[in-house]
């Protein structure tokens, strides 16, 4: 180990189907703070690495009422208390002509949540991550698998994990440093 | 493997037949006790020829959508809105009824008996609005619908049957054109079948309410099968839970297009607030009628759409039939909630509040024809495999449902 600080350990495989078993048997020993790499997407490997699902859906739905109810809200507060006039005879709190903006203000508020919730919980932008100091990394964009431990897993341990990541068959083992 | 549909179809066959036979025996014998009744029967005839024959007519606007946009949805449920659009033979035939009936529940074949502001309106609309124009354009609808019905049905059994995948390219070309050809044709359908139930009302929105409706409809009849085949062989083979997932998505968006294009008809006459328009929301909004307008909101809009968010819902076949069969009952109450007030021509153009307007017929009008519709259509189902087995994205479309 160098003297500088190290972030994690990461294994290299050839195929998808290993890294998708690897995956397995490090979250089978417990591993949480894991994270895999491949140039493509691969359907298994969220169930495999047990990646819980997103909370974003929630944040959506958070997001879309309380678009609604600033719709809503905006339209009372101009039209009933702030500067009430008649329009076309109707009374100031016309419900069916304020659903339009509403709900207009509901997809606006629930499709910012999508994407900057989205973003915020990636942690993006990132224009840093440690892993890049593995020079063979960038492989992980061609035709090789990563599979990553991090340091800040409550189970690392340096030596018992650099040998559990080397029982796992990969091509190769690195020290990630910060 | 033969895909061939699950023996039990021919027990339900038997159920569906019993109970269409006898339904349709109770409306034929009530209608002949009085005038009133007669009219009343045949009025229930049309609500149930309105809710069923709008699952065959939707179905094939599915057929059309699924060969438009590829996927593997499509190719899933093609076999069984094939079956759906075929039945169009029966539904034509259950239209005879309402052809001879037309002068008993169409105020506006009795111009001689209208009042001054009734008179003026039908005699504007009288070279559009007669009993034979009336007549020739439903065998034009029929033989359009007839015609891509068969067109469609028999380029999917040639494709079974050569294995020749340039008949899907000719079906999906095909359906561009058709596509535009049937939303007009719904659209002048359900303006002449129930919008001029109500001589006075008009609305230009009316064809879209039925074309989102009767696709709703058809579509979700069309999961609730898929969902019972599911549970069988051959289908438990075939079906994944993304399958289900990727009809759930599309069952939301049907329900919020039937809440889109009802509240743009409200809110355009209710921002008009023309007397001649505003009348057939006002009658809708009284006592009991009003409060039906009230359960439609919440149970045909904001309940399935706040259900169907959720991931788990579509992905579980028997929740997704659950809110499916919900969505068909309450179909069913939109459409009595759009026939139910219109005037009666045994009352001289009277509307009866909804207390006298509910008839045991009613329930049994739409049982009779539901009862014949779905013995005819699964005996369509059985004729053919119950998924196209030789579409080229076949195996990908199966494949597609045991992936995550």
């Amino acid at each position: 180990m160098s003297e500088k600080k190290l972030y994690g350990i990461m294994a290299e495989f050839d195929t998808p189907t290993e890294l998708v078993d690897a995956a397995r048997r490090v979250r089978d020993a417990g591993y949480t703070k894991t994270d895999a790499f491949s140039p493509f997407p691969i359907h298994e490997i969220d169930e495999a690495l047990g990646i819980r699902r997103s909370i974003l859906p929630f944040l959506v739905f958070g997001g879309g009422v309380l678009g609604l109810l600033t719709g809503l809200g905006l339209q009372y507060y101009t039209h009933v208390i702030d500067y009430p006039i008649i329009v076309g005879g109707r009374p100031h709190f016309s419900l069916p002509a304020f659903i339009p903006p509403a709900y207009e203000l509901t997809i606006l508020f629930a499709s910012f949540t999508a994407v900057f919730g989205m973003l915020f919980l990636n942690g993006l932008p990132m224009p840093y991550h440690p892993v890049f100091n593995v020079p063979r990394f960038a492989l992980a964009s061609r035709d090789k698998f990563f599979l990553l431990i991090e340091r800040r897993d409550p189970k690392f341990e340096y030596e018992e994990t650099r040998k559990f990541m080397e029982s796992l068959n990969p091509q190769e083992v690195f020290d990630v440093e910060e | 493997m033969s895909y061939k549909a699950p023996e039990e179809l021919k027990n339900f066959q038997r159920i569906a037949l019993g109970v269409g036979g006898i339904g349709t025996l109770a409306l034929l014998i009530g209608g002949l006790i009085s005038p009133e009744m007669r009219e009343q029967a045949l009025r229930s005839w049309l609500l149930g020829f309105v809710f069923w024959g709008g699952i065959s007519i939707g179905s094939l606007g599915i057929l059309l959508l699924q060969y438009l946009t590829g996927g593997a949805w499509g190719v899933i449920i093609r076999r069984i809105v094939e079956a759906s659009s075929r039945t169009l033979t029966l539904v034509a035939v259950m239209f005879i009824p309402i052809l001879l009936g037309a002068s008993t529940i169409y105020e506006w074949t009795h111009p001689e008996k209208a009042d001054e502001t009734l008179k003026r309106i039908l005699d504007h609309r009288a070279p559009y609005l007669n009993l034979p124009a009336w007549i020739a354009r439903a065998v034009i609808y029929f033989g359009l619908w007839f015609l891509m019905v068969y067109l469609l049905n028999k380029w999917s059994k040639q494709m079974d049957e050569t294995g020749d995948w340039k008949l899907l390219k000719k079906a999906s070309q095909f359906s561009g054109p058709a596509m535009v050809f049937f939303v007009l044709l719904v659209s002048f359908a359900s303006i002449d079948w129930v919008m001029t139930l109500d001589p006075h009302f008009y609305s230009t929105i009316w064809g879209f309410l039925f074309a989102a409706g009767w696709g709703l409809a058809s579509y979700a009849f069309t999961i609730a099968v898929l969902a019972w085949l599911s549970t069988r062989e051959p289908m438990n083979q075939v079906i994944g839970r993304r399958h289900f997932h990727d009809l759930g998505k599309l069952l939301l968006a049907f329900v919020m297009v039937w809440a889109y294009f009802n509240f743009s008809q409200f809110l355009i006459i209710w921002s008009g607030n023309l007397p001649e328009e505003t009348f057939w929301y006002l009658e809708r909004m009284e006592g009991g009628w009003g409060i039906i307008g009230v359960i439609l909101i919440v149970f045909h809009f904001a309940f399935p759409f706040v259900v169907l968010l959720s991931r788990d819902v579509k992905r579980n076949a028997r929740w997704l039939a659950s809110i499916a069969i919900f969505i068909i009952v309450m179909r069913f109450v939109d459409l009595y909630y759009i026939i139910g007030p219109s005037p009666r021509v045994t009352l001289h153009g009277a509307k009866l509040s909804f207390s006298e307007s509910i008839s045991w017929m009613d329930f049994v009008g739409p049982l009779a024809v539901g009862g014949l519709w779905l013995w005819y259509f699964f005996g369509e189902l059985q004729k053919r495999p119950l998924v196209p087995v030789n579409d080229p994205f076949l195996e990908s479309a199966i494949e597609h449902g045991k992936s995550h």
